[in-house]
């Protein structure tokens, strides 16, 4: 089981992806923006295993967090969830290094073998 | 050039009518002066039968036979001047007006194939295509009217352009902000029914409610959007290279659930080691999952639904085989058209969008494949995809840019 740093800026969402990632036994960490994404990773680079990152969060998006931590020559995994309709384009840029995209309305049972594979 | 042309023309007609005129005159004053030695011959006879001086009057006959010779020789050497002079003039005025002609149509070609070339160009789509406006004042005319035509096409063109972006802007938008709310609903529906034990029946079958019509506002929000995409021309495909069995095996295990709460069978069967395909993962698992929806929905519970999949020539065979009602003949013809759907009791109790076949086909169609159907009434449905196998070429080159990457 992982230790899930998940970010969203809804906090329904932020409840939907602890309540089902704990049941899986998953451990997990939340942030509402891209800042603090950076800040937790930062104070702790070695704690996430995966980052579960919104791609559009107000202040920061997690699209541009994840390129901030990359210059940083952080590469722990990342798993971008988009409620955009063409997720996929936002993130193609091979500089992001987002190991797999998931869509909104997230299919949980996609999203955990993601999470199998990204973390084994 | 017109007027010069006038000219050429004016020139030689002139000429040919100085010409007749003057021969008109010659030949008038050869007849008067003729006329008058005749006269004068007849008098000079008429003297010479009443026996007045014989030898004037023979001298004034032959003296006019002989100047009436003189005006002959003199008559036909101007006619042959005049002749000459006309013949010259006409030459010389169509020689004129042959090269203006030729310059003049040589002058409206350049124009005219211009437009020719800039009209082939604007059918082709070029909407930039303008003529250079210029030469005869009819081309010219031409000229400036068919670019008013592109100008007008273009500007047109544009705000259609700028309605469909805007069409195309508020779909995605409108698509998007419907996303979130709906992952919260499905998402606390199906963490009501994880704890299904605790809740009364009556409670679960309303859960139940609350996930079938979440998962049909997915599919619609999807359908709807895929489509707004094809009817823009932007439906596209990122294809990489693809093993296929573990596709089927991923669309399948979406579909699981649903399959078990109907009771249903689905069963796969994988030839192995299938050649891989070029394909876009997301959009192939879409077309799989879309043809597992239907026959978990449409086929009655208990029913057992087969994945089969083969390595047929150049191609990859994937077949989704039901043993459900079948389809009627009519409806099989039109089943891959938009909004064509099973009969009004069938699609009450389905509940589907009646677009998902329509968009499979053209995702299908864009990765060069080919898509069918093939049913009896009451046993059962084929739907047959068709995908090109890689070639031993593009497998070696997905392997070097692999080793690349």
């Amino acid at each position: 089981m992982a230790r899930i740093l998940v970010a969203d800026d809804s906090e329904t969402i932020l409840l939907l992806l602890r309540t089902r990632l704990e049941m899986e036994g998953h451990e997990v960490e939340t942030a509402a923006d891209g800042h603090e994404v950076i800040e937790l990773v930062r104070r702790d680079p070695s704690g996430p295993e995966l980052l579960l990152l919104d791609a559009m969060m107000p202040r920061k998006s997690g699209i541009d967090a994840l390129r901030e931590l990359r210059q940083e020559g952080i590469e722990i995994p990342a798993l971008i969830v988009s409620a955009h309709a063409d997720g996929r384009n936002e993130v193609s840029d091979p500089e992001l290094a987002v190991n797999d995209y998931i869509a909104k309305p997230i299919d949980f049972e996609q999203l955990f073998a993601k999470i199998a594979e990204l973390t084994s | 050039m017109t007027i010069g042309f006038a000219i050429a023309f004016a020139i030689l007609t002139g000429l040919a009518v100085i010409g007749v005129a003057r021969f008109l005159q010659q030949r008038q004053d050869y007849e008067n002066a003729t006329a008058r030695s005749y006269q004068r011959e007849i008098n000079a006879r008429n003297r010479l039968t009443q026996g007045q001086n014989s030898v004037a009057a023979r001298t004034t006959i032959i003296l006019q036979q002989r100047q009436r010779e003189a005006l002959r020789d003199e008559i036909s050497s101007e006619t042959r001047d005049t002749a000459l002079l006309v013949g010259a003039g006409l030459i010389a005025g169509l020689t004129g007006a042959a090269l203006l002609f030729t310059g003049l149509i040589a002058s409206m070609r350049r124009p005219l194939e211009d437009l020719v070339d800039a009209s082939g160009r604007l059918a082709g789509g070029d909407l930039n295509a303008r003529v250079k406006v210029g030469g005869l004042t009819e081309t010219a005319t031409l000229g400036g009217a068919f670019n008013e035509m592109a100008e007008e096409l273009q500007r047109r063109a544009g705000e259609r352009d700028q309605l469909d972006r805007m069409k195309d802007e508020f779909v995605l938008t409108a698509s998007h902000e419907l996303r979130s709310p709906l992952t919260s609903v499905q998402g606390f529906a199906e963490l009501l029914m994880l704890e299904r034990e605790k809740l009364t029946p009556g409670q679960a079958e309303t859960v139940e409610v609350i996930l079938d019509n979440t998962r049909h506002l997915t599919r619609l929000l999807n359908d709807l959007l895929d489509l707004a995409r094809s009817d823009a021309g932007r439906l596209t495909i990122k294809p990489v290279h693809t093993d296929v069995t573990s596709l089927i095996e991923d669309a399948a295990r979406t579909m699981r659930a649903q399959f078990d709460a109907r009771g249903q069978e689905l069963g796969l069967e994988i030839e192995p080691d299938l050649p891989a395909v070029e394909a876009d993962r997301d959009r192939i698992r879409q077309v799989l999952v879309n043809l597992l929806t239907n026959a978990n929905e449409y086929c009655p519970e208990g029913a057992e639904i087969q994945v089969k999949a083969r390595h047929a020539s150049a191609e990859i065979e994937i077949d989704v085989i039901d043993n459900g009602p079948g389809i009627p003949k009519q409806q099989l013809e039109h089943i891959f058209e938009r909004f064509s759907r099973g009969d009004a009791g069938e699609t009450q109790r389905v509940g589907g969008t009646g677009l998902g076949l329509a968009i499979s086909k053209s995702l299908i169609e864009l990765h060069g494949g080919s898509i069918g159907a093939e049913s009896t009434p009451s046993n059962g449905s084929t739907f047959r995809v068709r995908l090109p196998a890689s070639g031993a070429a593009s497998l070696a080159e997905a392997e070097r840019s692999r080793a690349e990457a």
